[in-house]
């Protein structure tokens, strides 16, 4: 009997250490000697990159280098994995991808980052326009991206809904129709009441993003300057807000819902004519053109010509988390792919605009047709586009105030539940609310 | 029953009279039995120590700090951060679409369940098929769920809408109208548990001893009689169970507001937060909001709410518990008058 006990003892106690051993080993297990040659780095970016077969070209020319790549569906998710990543102090990719629209955020942690100057960012900085190189550079002169793509906007109109409507259909006339280089706001709406008369449907897809547009032209937005909220005061961002609801309450808008725009049927079926589109929207609307059963023969189309004259929205930067143990190699590995030999197969892949001069002039000196914009020219369109663009300051809580504080007021008048001043005073309690 | 309570007789050795000291063995033998079983528990307290109580500690010491997603921790703040988020109309808005989604999703799903699992124990054909089919939506990840109903709670061209507008109902604003939201969120919570639900009624049922139905077949009562009168007090801890696991599955809902409409600002609930829970209020917050204080304050009330609505459970369930002593011990004298008789 003693026998047996002592060993059911045995037992008990062993399996107990067992178990405690894994419970203290649990966590340890993972971590893989890297050899010298052998390495892995890891990419993440977002939305449409067109980065594939550029990962494989430099996994070809690099022996020894694996790219493991993940993409992320939109930037807005993008931004929530690195801003929860960078919080929790780890997990972040070498190469991390970064949105211009947050930015401001990241700029606020920027020696979470990667000096790029140590790894010889300077030598290139001529390839980049100056502005988006600015961007990347925090308040003490740090450098911490590479400027990937921009996002010059050009307007999309759709020919057929603009025939039946009584306008000309082809790209030229329709950036005369707009005014070309003194196309204004005010003329946009008087086309969009006109179109609507003759045809009783919207004339764009939703209010936020033609406010989007309206706000990323102005010389400062929801911040100065010099960093301070300003919506209050801001009398010309007043003043476009009552143009905006001025138009969406006489029925100009579709009132859809962004990024969904009914699994992207409202593309194909006429709810809307014309389209805000930076350079990587292009590549967004062709997918939404698949998946809402259209495509070239929906007829879309891209002007040369936008509203209340140069814009910018968006864009994106390769970024090096100061956690990432392989720097050399991860912003070798971010510096080629921004080169402009890169950018512009980047930009054949995935629709999106360069941000590297050299780039740019590929682009406007070897015009390739995309097939699903009636054979437009996106590319040289772009680049004219793109003069002028100014950089506008994005402080620390930009896409909050874009999304949340006026997201919700537009949304009203999308659904006419309200007036301009309504909606503005919602916009004002909402800042208040969101924003200290 | 009664019978296992008697103690088995057990042969008694004479005590000895001289205390000998222990031997090792013996010491090592008397130390396994004390400690092994605290050993054996320990790997789930560590565990839960590691998971579950730090990750508490430490949300607390975040609730009472100014403390940015990014930058970290700042200043001590006391309990500033709970009383601005007890002032804040968005919180209240959260807790409010919280309670009505929960009640929504519960009640319906609890009945449904109950006759689910009332049908499932009868003599069915293919007994296992059909138990298995009324599990497989638990096996689809929520984030799935959430995908696949937004699509079919399509405002313009979603199934429902369709369906509904084939017999000239006008097309239901899903995502803006707040009720309609948050039946759509409701169905997808439902559609999810309900199932999983009947299963562990349903064995309970079985539990329930079959020679009772026979007596009160005898005696000519219907099947919902037996079903009131039998079946449902013989599984009343099980549902109570049930009712404690759907509370805090209900006030922690997620995924489904999270993903039913990704159109403003990534998803924070419709546009006028017509079904932001508050596990979505407490993720906007931390991650859209940056707050990383207040949303640490947030998810301490959010556990004192469930402990609170988990006391009336528990103290639910004690009445239950009590009543059914009381109905045993009435059983019990009644039978012993019938051996007197």
């Amino acid at each position: 009997m003693s026998l047996h006990r002592a060993i059911r003892g045995g037992v008990a106690a062993g399996a107990a250490g067992l178990a405690l051993t894994l419970v203290a080993t649990g966590c340890s297990s993972g971590g893989t000697a890297q050899d010298g040659d052998e390495l892995t780095l890891s990419v993440t970016t977002f939305g449409t990159f067109g980065y594939e077969e550029l990962y494989e070209e430099y996994e070809a020319a690099n022996p020894g280098i694996t790219i493991s790549a993940t993409n992320i569906d939109t930037g807005g998710n993008a931004r929530t994995d690195t801003f929860t990543k960078l919080a929790a102090g780890g997990g972040l990719a070498d190469v991390v991808a970064i949105e211009e629209g947050w930015l401001g955020s990241i700029m606020e942690v920027s020696d979470q980052f990667v000096d790029l100057r140590d790894h010889g960012i300077e030598d290139r900085s001529g390839d980049w326009v100056d502005w988006k190189y600015a961007q990347a550079t925090d308040p003490d002169g740090r450098v911490i991206g590479y400027g990937t793509d921009i996002g010059p906007e050009g307007l999309c109109y759709n020919g057929p809904l603009f025939e039946a409507a009584g306008l000309p259909s082809d790209r030229e006339s329709v950036a005369e129709l707009f005014g070309g280089d003194d196309a204004s706001w005010d003329r946009y709406f008087e086309l969009g009441r006109q179109y609507q008369e003759a045809t009783g449907k919207a004339w764009y897809d939703h209010s936020g993003f033609v406010w989007n547009a309206m706000v990323n032209q102005l010389p400062e937005g929801y911040y100065s300057a010099d960093g301070d909220v300003i919506v209050e005061d801001n009398a010309e961002l007043r003043e476009r807000f009552d143009q905006l609801a001025a138009g969406t309450l006489d029925g100009l808008s579709a009132a859809e819902a962004a990024w969904d725009w009914n699994g992207g049927e409202s593309f194909v079926d006429g709810s809307f004519a014309t389209f805000v589109c930076p350079g990587w929207m292009l590549g967004n609307i062709t997918g939404k053109l698949e998946s809402g059963g259209g495509g070239a023969e929906t007829g879309w189309d891209f002007a040369n010509v936008f509203p209340g004259g140069p814009a910018n929205w968006g864009g994106a930067f390769l970024s090096v988390p100061a956690s990432s143990e392989h720097q050399e190699e991860a912003a070798k590995l971010a510096s080629w792919l921004t080169e402009p030999e890169q950018q512009v197969k980047q930009s054949a892949a995935a629709g999106n605009f360069p941000s590297t001069l050299e780039a740019q002039a590929e682009l406007a000196e070897n015009p390739t047709p995309n097939a699903v914009f009636n054979d437009a020219p996106t590319g040289a369109i772009l680049a004219e586009r793109a003069e002028g663009v100014q950089a506008q300051f994005k402080g620390p809580d930009d896409s909050l105030i874009q999304e949340n504080v006026f997201g919700p007021p537009f949304k009203a008048l999308d659904r006419g539940e309200t007036d301009a001043d309504g909606a503005w005073s919602q916009a004002v309690q909402l800042l208040g609310e969101l924003v200290d | 029953m009664t019978s296992t309570l008697i103690p088995p007789p057990v042969e008694r050795t004479p005590r000895r009279v001289v205390k000998e000291p222990l031997t090792r063995r013996q010491r090592l033998s008397r130390f396994d039995l004390r400690a092994s079983p605290y050993l054996y528990i320990a790997p789930f307290f560590v565990l839960f120590a590691l998971t579950g109580l730090f990750p508490l500690v430490y949300t607390l010491v975040v609730s009472l700090h100014d403390w940015q997603l990014l930058q970290g921790q700042g200043d001590f703040v006391g309990l500033a951060n709970f009383t601005e988020v007890l002032q804040d109309r968005f919180f209240w808005n959260s807790i409010g679409n919280t309670l009505s989604i929960f009640v929504l999703s519960s009640v319906p799903q609890l009945v449904v369940a109950l006759v689910l699992a009332a049908v499932l124990d009868q003599n069915l054909r293919a007994k296992s098929f059909w138990r298995m089919s009324v599990l497989l939506p638990y096996v689809v990840s929520p984030v799935a769920v959430a995908l696949i109903f937004s699509s079919v709670f399509g405002e313009q061209s979603g199934l429902v809408n369709n369906l509904l507008g084939v017999v000239g109902v006008e097309p239901i604003e899903w995502k803006n109208d707040t009720l309609a939201s948050h039946v759509a969120i409701a169905t997808m919570v439902n559609w999810r548990w309900t199932g999983y639900n009947a299963l562990i009624l349903l064995a309970a049922m079985q539990a329930v001893p079959r020679d009772l139905h026979e007596a009160a077949a005898i005696d000519g009562a219907g099947a919902v009689r037996r079903f009131f009168s039998v079946t449902l007090p013989g599984i009343r801890p099980t549902f109570v169970f049930v009712m404690i696991t759907a509370t805090i599955g209900g006030l922690q809902i997620f995924a489904e507001p999270r993903l039913f409409d990704v159109s403003t600002a990534g998803g924070v609930g419709g546009s006028e937060r017509q079904f932001q829970t508050s596990v979505l209020y407490l993720w906007e917050m931390a991650f859209f909001r940056q707050d990383f204080g207040k949303a640490a304050a947030i998810a301490w009330l959010l556990f004192l709410l469930i402990v609170g609505i988990g006391l009336i459970n528990f103290l639910l369930s004690q009445r239950i518990a009590s009543a059914e002593k009381a109905v045993g011990s009435r059983r019990e004298r009644r039978r012993s008058k019938g051996a007197r008789r």
